[in-house]
């Protein structure tokens, strides 16, 4: 295709982006909030997910030992244990050592621990971790079978709630991303009736001396990609900003909470906001086309 | 050239907007169209530039029929007809010469040919002088040369002209229609829809009379009415 076509696709394209001024900036101003609020949602679920993940991965099983059973038994059974499927790591914690744990857990408290320290209750242990959250179950079933463990216990209460609310915000998310997604869709596609409309004169002409169907069409394109992608910059401006402020103060006041470092997580938004953008205008300018100007 | 074999047009409910129609155009010719409004001139147009096509019958240009046309093959065919309207249907943000170069344009003419075709059409139609004004700063007679340079700049070998001087004064239209005769000489091939009485007797070309969707006749070098 000529230059001078291109040149001449971009200038009718401007030329009605500035003649609906007031449909041009209200279509920008819904696509930015879409994005902005779509942004927002992948952000929350993308960081709860990690938080999950990173809690899960943390996922400690630990086998309580028969009481009876002497050193070179344990170093047996522990042994047994690194060779189950899945496993990272094997620690041993003596009965002594849980003690001192809970001792420092209860803190200034302290002192209600003194009864049952001349006769220790708690048992000696095998705390494991597993290479993935996925290894946790088999790796219970295992140690539950293994001759001398007493009893096997892990925290997954927490973990299971956690997966339940990313998966609730996934939800809800996409369902007002779609709804979202529609209304700009709808706004676009009435800005570019509009243009048709203002338009239907050059287009009678345009047919008329035989410009082909794609020729007359093109401008329109064009015009909902540009809604679409200008909408997109302050929704990126906004997000990207919003992002590294809250990175930024979780680190400084919560530094427990594991948060997805900005520069990873906006490097795969940016491109994907952007894209949605131009895809939600050119599919406003194509739904418009197909319903207004049947050339 | 042209031919129309055994063509009927109806619409909706029994409306015989053309009725079994065959006419047979030569290259070069010129030819008036003539009939009362109502009579299908209108029709025959829209069937000529293929915006509609013929319920019974078949029209070819070229050898080519309408009805063979693939959709996207329609926009060439409609660069073989350059037309003009009573209406004029320009644009009236563009200058004269935006308004011609916009069909070189709109066909995807490189930039060369559009600097070298627009001011020879407004040569030939006598308003280079004009090319920067808008069309409301014209007279109606300007206008429809605008219009007539806009449907000639391509080169069609037809020209299609639907009541051009039905806005105009005698004699203004007396110069329009000398422009089409010019346009003609020079070997375009020109059709001309029109029930101005006047002007087709003083031409004295051939004359197709429409009534009622059918031909009552055909007539070389004719005049409105029959009695001649």
């Amino acid at each position: 295709m000529r230059f001078s076509t291109w040149e001449f696709y971009l200038r009718e394209a401007g030329r009605s982006l500035i003649r609906n001024r007031f449909m041009t900036l209200a279509s920008i101003a819904t696509v930015a909030l879409s994005l902005l609020i779509l942004g927002a949602f992948l952000l929350g679920a993308a960081n709860l997910n990690h938080i999950a993940s990173t809690l899960e991965s943390q996922v400690e099983v630990s086998a309580y030992l028969d009481e009876k059973l002497g050193p070179e038994e344990i170093e047996a059974i522990s042994a047994q244990v690194q060779r189950l499927p899945g496993i990272r790591q094997v620690n041993f914690v003596s009965k002594e050592e849980a003690l001192e744990r809970l001792k420092e857990q209860f803190g200034e408290r302290r002192d209600l621990l003194t009864s049952v320290e001349k006769n220790n209750p708690l048992r000696n242990a095998l705390e494991v971790r597993t290479q993935t959250p996925a290894d946790v179950k088999p790796v219970v079933d295992g140690l539950k079978k293994l001759a001398g463990v007493a009893k096997v216990s892990y925290k997954e209460e927490i973990i299971e709630r956690l997966f339940a609310l990313t998966k609730a915000i996934r939800f809800t998310g996409l369902a007002v991303i779609i709804l979202l997604a529609g209304a700009t869709v709808f706004l676009i596609s009435n800005t570019i009736r509009l243009t048709v409309f203002a338009r239907r004169r050059e287009i009678a002409i345009m047919k008329l001396v035989g410009a082909t169907d794609w020729f007359i069409r093109w401008p329109f394109v064009l015009e909902g990609l540009c809604l679409g992608l200008l909408g997109s910059i302050p929704a990126l401006i906004l997000v990207v900003r919003f992002y590294h402020w809250l990175a930024a103060g979780v680190y400084e006041t919560l530094p427990f909470i594991p948060l997805l470092h900005p520069a990873s997580v906006l490097n795969r938004l940016q491109p994907l906001l952007v894209g949605l953008g131009i895809l939600v205008g050119a599919l406003g300018s194509a739904i418009s086309m197909h319903r207004f100007l049947r050339v | 050239m042209i031919v129309f074999e055994r063509v009927t047009k109806v619409y909706g409910d029994n409306t015989y907007a053309l009725d079994n129609v065959s006419l047979r155009i030569k290259k070069g010719e010129f030819i008036f169209l003539v009939g009362p409004s109502g009579a299908g001139k209108s029709t025959f147009v829209r069937l000529l530039l293929r915006e509609d096509l013929p319920t019974k019958g078949r029209i070819m240009v070229d050898g080519v029929e309408t009805r063979q046309l693939r959709t996207r093959e329609v926009p060439f065919f409609r660069r073989q007809i350059g037309t003009v309207f009573q209406d004029f249907r320009l644009l009236p943000e563009r200058t004269v010469s935006e308004n011609v170069a916009f069909a070189l344009q709109v066909v995807e003419a490189p930039r060369r040919e559009i600097y070298r075709r627009v001011p020879q059409v407004l040569h030939l139609v006598g308003l280079v002088h004009k090319s920067r004004s808008r069309p409301a700063e014209l007279s109606g007679g300007e206008q429809q040369r605008v219009a007539l340079a806009r449907a000639l700049v391509n080169n069609p070998p037809i020209l299609l002209a639907d009541e051009p001087t039905g806005n105009l004064d005698p004699e203004t239209a007396w110069d329009i229609i000398k422009l089409l005769a010019e346009i003609n000489h020079r070997g375009t091939t020109v059709i001309v829809a029109t029930h101005e009485r006047e002007i087709v007797d003083k031409m004295r070309r051939r004359v197709v009379k429409l009534e009622r969707g059918r031909i009552v006749r055909d007539q070389e070098r004719g005049a409105y009415g029959s009695e001649i």
